[in-house]
C-alpha cells in the first residue's frame, strides 16, 4: 500500500530540534512503498496547494501529515484529501510539534520520539476505511410542550418562520404561570398584559394557521429519533366547541362545585367553568372529573342554558393524536417546593401562612379575593413577613439557589406598600440576590420602604412559626445568633423552584436526564443550554432550571434558533461518519452498550435480540465500543485493529 | 508486596533504562492539554508516546493488556475532569473501567503504578507536564516490565 508521508518543517518550529533527514530516511526504509515529501509550512497556501498537486500526481492510497496538533488543521487536510479526490478518512495526522518538537529540547530524543509517532500513524492508516457522511430525509415540524411564556415564544417564532408547530398545552389555557400574576418584576407590569399579545398572535396572528394547539393534551407517547419523531397526544375534550360566543350564561345552572386549582385551590368554581377571568382562548370548559354525567348522570343544564345550537358538546370524547415532527421543544416548566416538608413553618396548619404562588392569586383582580388581600378574619394586615429561601440553599431540601424567589419578595413588598401604605413588611432571608441590570433596582426599592425590615437567618428549622391569638407568632434566631419573635398578621413563603410533576413521566418517555430538583439537564449547560443531551430535543424555561420571563424567552428562542438552523427546511440531515455500529452476527443482545451510552443512541430489538445504534444520535465517543463484551460494536475511524497497530507500532 | 517486587525489580534495572510508555489521551481535554503544554514549550520527558481517542470512555483495558504484552512499561489514560466530558460520562466509564483493570493486572503481578489514570483539563498544560514527569520516573524507578512478562509467559 502507497503511503504518502508530507513532513512539515513549520519553519524552524519542529527542525529545530526534530532530524528531519534522518527522520524521514528511517521511515522509508521501514516502508520501502512509501514516499514523502517535505513542505515548509503545508498550512500555507502554497504549501496547501503544494499538498494538493503532489496528492493528485502521486495518487496515494494513504496520507500521513506529521505536522501541528490535529485539534488544528485536520479538517483543512481533510479538505484537501477530498479536493484530490481521496477519500479524506485516509489520513492521518501526526502532532510532531506540539507534542514532540516543542518540548523535548534534546534534539536526539526529540527526532526519536518523532520517529516513534510518525511510524504508529504509518502502520495505522493502511487499516482506515473510506468513511462518507450520510443523509437522512426529515420533518421539518416542530411540537412544543407547553404554552407558558417559553412555549408561546417558541412556537411564535418558529411558525413566523414558516414552521408548522403543535403546540401541546394540559391546562385549557395559554401563559402557564406568570398570566395569573396581577404585576410582574422588576417593572411591575401586569402578568396578562406583558402575555396578552403573545397570546393572541398564536390564536389569531398572522401565522395562526401555521400552528395547531391541542389544549387539555397530554404527550403519552414518542418514538422515532431526529428528524423522524411520532408523538401520540391524548386529547381531553373541552365540551365546548370554538363556536362558543363566550357569554357566560352555560356556568350559573351548573350545579357542580370543585376546587379550582388556578386560584390553588383557595376557592371553588363549577364544573363548567371560565378558567379565571380574562383567560384565553376565551371560552368555557368542563371539568369532567367534576361534571355529573361523568358519574353516571344525565346532567345537561350547561347545554340547555346555552344559546348557540352545538356550542356546548357533551358527548365528545377523548382522543388521540398522532403527530410526525423532526424535532420537540420541552416548555413544561416547574412548580414551587412543597412547604409542608418545611414543618416548622406551619404551612396548610397555621391561617394566613400562604406561598408565595398563592400570595400573587390573593392579589391578583382575577384571583379568588378579587385582588382584595385580607387575612382570614378579614382584617386588612398590619404586618406581613416574608420567609425567603423555603427549602432553597438547604441541603436537606434543595441545595440550589432559586434566583428568583428575591425578586417576586421585593415585588410583595411594592405591592404591600402600594396597597396598604404602613403595614410593615418583614423580610427573613439566608441570602439576598439582586444580580443582573434590574434586579438590584428591585431590593433597592425594597429597602426604601420605611416599613421594611431585613433579617438574615442561618438555619430556617430555627425558624418556627406557630398560631398566635392574632396572626402568627414567629420564633426565630438570626445568623448572628440573636434570638428574637415576633407577630405577623400574615406569612408569604417562598419556596424552592423545582421541576414540575412531569418531568419525570415527559424525562422518561424522551429519555431526558433530570437532576435531583426534577430539572432537565442540558447538553452543556454553558455552550448548549437549550439543547437537551437527545439530538432534536431542546428545552426551553423552567423545566430546565429557576429562571424568569427574560431568561426563559431568550431560551425559546435559543430552541427555536436550534430547530430553524439544525432542521432547515427541504435540506437533509447530514450523518457524520464518525459513529459505532453492532454486528448483529456477533451481538449477543446483553445491552450493555445501552448502559453506557450517554445519547440514548442505542435501541434493542426484541425480535432480532440484538442491539443497534442510531448514527444520526450517537456522537462517535467510543465508549459502546470500549464496553462490549462480545467485540460486537465497531468505533468507526478508532477501531480496535487501528488502536493495536499504534500501539505494536510505538512498542516495535 | 508491593514494595518487595518493585525492590526486586529494580535491583535487575539496567543502567540506563528508558520506559516505554503510551498514553491514551481523550481528544477534547488531555490531549488539547497536552497541546498547551507544547504552545508553551514546557519540556517533559519523550518517554510516552500519545495515541488519541476521542473519549477516555474508548479505552477498552485491552488496549491496556496488549500495551503491556507488547513491551509497554507503563500505561497513562487521561481524560477530562469530572463533570467536564465532552461526552457527559465517558470519563466515569473510563474511570471505573480502570480500577476492575487494575485489580486484574495485580493478578498477573504488574504493579499498579504502571497503569495510571489522571484527569487533565485542556487548560492544565502544568499538570499534564507533571503528571507526565511523574509517571517517568515512577515507572523509570520501578524498571523495565518486559523481563518478567517473559518469564510469566
Amino acid at each position: 500500500m502507497k503511503v504518502g508521508l508530507y513532513f512539515c518543517t513549520c519553519g524552524t518550529n519542529i527542525t529545530a530540534t526534530v532530524d528531519s533527514e534522518k527522520v524521514i530516511a528511517e521511515l522509508m526504509a521501514m516502508f520501502p512503498e512509501a514516499y514523502s515529501a517535505k513542505v515548509e509550512f503545508i498550512c500555507s497556501a502554497e504549501g496547501k496547494s503544494f499538498f494538493k498537486d503532489h496528492l493528485l500526481e502521486n495518487q496515494p492510497d494513504r496520507v500521513v501529515v506529521a505536522a501541528c496538533s490535529p485539534r488544528e488543521y485536520e479538517s483543512t487536510f481533510m479538505q484537501i484529501l477530498s479536493q484530490a479526490g481521496i477519500n479524506p478518512y485516509f489520513m492521518q495526522m501526526v502532532n510532531i510539534r506540539e507534542q514532540v518538537a516543542w518540548v523535548t529540547p534534546d534534539p536526539a530524543q526529540a527526532t526519536r520520539k518523532a520517529i516513534t509517532a510518525i511510524r504508529s500513524a504509518m502502520a495505522r492508516v493502511p487499516l482506515q476505511q473510506p468513511l462518507d457522511k450520510k443523509e437522512l430525509e426529515a420533518c421539518p415540524d416542530v411540537m412544543v410542550i407547553g404554552a407558558g411564556p417559553a412555549g408561546l415564544q417558541c412556537a411564535l417564532f418558529l411558525a413566523e418562520a414558516g414552521r408548522k408547530v403543535v403546540l401541546v398545552e394540559k391546562t385549557p389555557v395559554l401563559g402557564g404561570m406568570p398570566v395569573l400574576f396581577e404585576e410582574l418584576f422588576p417593572t411591575m407590569e401586569c402578568g396578562p398584559c406583558l402575555l396578552e399579545p403573545l397570546q393572541a398572535e398564536i390564536l389569531h396572528g398572522n401565522h395562526a394557521h401555521n400552528i395547531e394547539l391541542l389544549l387539555l393534551s397530554e404527550v403519552v407517547d414518542v418514538t422515532g429519533y431526529y428528524g423522524n419523531f411520532v408523538a401520540q397526544i391524548k386529547q381531553t375534550p373541552r365540551y365546548v366547541d370554538s363556536t362558543c360566543i363566550a357569554c357566560g350564561m352555560c356556568i350559573d345552572p351548573c350545579p357542580a362545585n370543585t376546587r379550582n386549582d388556578f386560584n390553588c385551590g383557595m376557592d371553588q368554581k363549577k364544573a363548567m367553568a371560565m378558567p379565571f377571568l380574562g383567560a384565553l382562548p376565551n371560552l368555557p370548559y368542563v371539568d369532567w372529573k367534576s361534571c355529573l354525567r361523568s358519574q353516571g348522570e344525565s346532567c345537561q343544564l350547561c347545554l340547555d342554558a346555552c344559546p348557540v345550537p352545538g356550542a356546548v358538546r357533551l358527548d365528545d370524547k377523548e382522543q388521540m393524536v398522532e403527530r410526525k415532527v423532526g424535532a420537540i421543544v420541552v416548555a413544561i416548566g416547574s412548580k414551587p417546593y412543597d412547604c409542608r416538608n418545611l414543618s416548622s413553618l406551619g404551612y396548610g396548619e397555621i391561617p394566613d401562612v400562604y406561598t408565595s404562588l398563592e400570595f400573587e392569586r390573593l392579589a391578583s383582580a382575577n384571583g379568588p379575593t378579587a385582588g382584595e388581600i385580607k387575612t382570614s378574619t378579614g382584617q386588612r394586615p398590619q404586618s406581613i413577613a416574608i420567609i425567603h429561601c423555603v427549602g432553597s440553599l438547604d441541603s436537606k431540601h434543595q441545595p440550589h439557589c432559586s434566583g428568583i424567589c428575591c425578586e417576586y419578595a421585593f415585588k410583595f413588598n411594592r405591592v404591600v406598600q402600594h396597597k396598604f401604605p404602613g403595614t410593615k413588611v418583614h423580610h427573613f432571608y439566608k441570602e439576598l440576590v439582586a444580580a443582573g441590570k434590574d434586579d438590584f433596582s428591585m431590593l433597592d426599592h425594597a429597602r426604601m420602604n420605611p416599613n421594611a425590615s431585613f433579617i438574615r437567618y442561618g438555619d430556617l428549622s430555627e425558624i418556627k412559626i406557630s398560631a398566635a391569638e392574632s396572626g402568627q407568632k414567629i420564633v426565630y434566631r438570626q445568623a448572628s445568633g440573636e434570638d428574637g419573635t415576633f407577630t405577623s398578621d400574615m406569612v408569604i413563603l417562598c419556596p424552592a423552584v423545582v421541576g414540575s410533576e412531569d418531568s419525570a413521566k415527559l424525562g422518561a418517555m424522551l429519555d431526558l436526564n433530570r437532576n435531583r430538583a426534577g430539572f432537565f439537564e442540558e447538553l452543556n449547560g454553558r455552550l448548549h443550554s437549550a439543547q437537551s443531551k437527545v439530538k432534536g430535543i431542546y428545552l426551553a424555561g423552567t423545566c430546565q432550571a429557576p429562571m424568569d420571563i427574560r431568561e426563559t424567552t431568550s431560551q425559546a428562542m435559543a430552541s427555536a434558533g436550534y430547530v430553524l438552523s439544525g432542521l432547515a427546511e427541504g435540506r437533509k440531515l447530514v450523518i457524520e461518519p464518525i459513529t459505532a455500529s453492532v454486528n448483529e452476527e456477533r451481538c449477543s443482545g446483553c445491552r450493555v452498550c445501552g448502559g453506557v451510552c450517554p445519547y440514548k443512541a442505542i435501541s434493542f430489538t426484541a425480535e432480532t435480540r440484538t442491539s443497534s445504534v442510531n448514527a444520526l444520535l450517537c456522537h462517535g465517543c467510543g465508549t459502546c465500543v470500549a464496553a462490549c463484551p462480545a467485540g460486537a460494536i465497531n468505533g468507526n475511524h478508532f477501531t480496535n485493529d487501528q488502536i493495536f497497530a499504534e500501539i505494536e507500532a510505538i512498542l516495535q | 508486596m508491593q514494595t518487595q517486587s518493585v525492590t526486586t525489580l529494580t535491583a535487575i534495572q539496567p543502567a540506563s533504562f528508558e520506559p516505554k510508555i503510551v498514553g491514551f489521551l481523550c481528544n477534547w481535554c488531555s490531549y488539547a492539554g497536552a497541546d498547551k503544554a507544547g504552545a508553551s514549550q514546557t519540556p517533559y520527558p519523550p518517554n510516552v508516546s500519545i495515541i488519541r481517542v476521542m473519549c477516555s470512555g474508548r479505552v477498552d483495558p485491552q488496549f491496556v493488556m496488549q500495551a503491556f504484552r507488547k513491551g509497554a512499561d507503563g500505561v497513562l489514560i487521561l481524560a477530562c475532569h469530572p463533570g467536564d466530558c465532552h461526552y457527559k460520562e465517558g470519563n466515569y466509564r473510563a474511570v471505573q473501567r480502570h480500577r476492575i483493570l487494575l485489580r486484574l493486572l495485580d493478578q498477573f503481578g504488574i504493579e499498579k503504578e504502571r497503569c495510571n489514570f489522571d484527569y487533565v483539563s485542556a487548560g492544565e498544560s502544568e499538570k499534564f507536564v507533571r503528571v507526565m514527569t511523574d509517571m517517568v520516573s515512577t515507572v523509570r524507578a520501578l524498571g523495565p516490565l518486559r523481563a518478567r512478562i517473559h518469564r510469566l509467559e
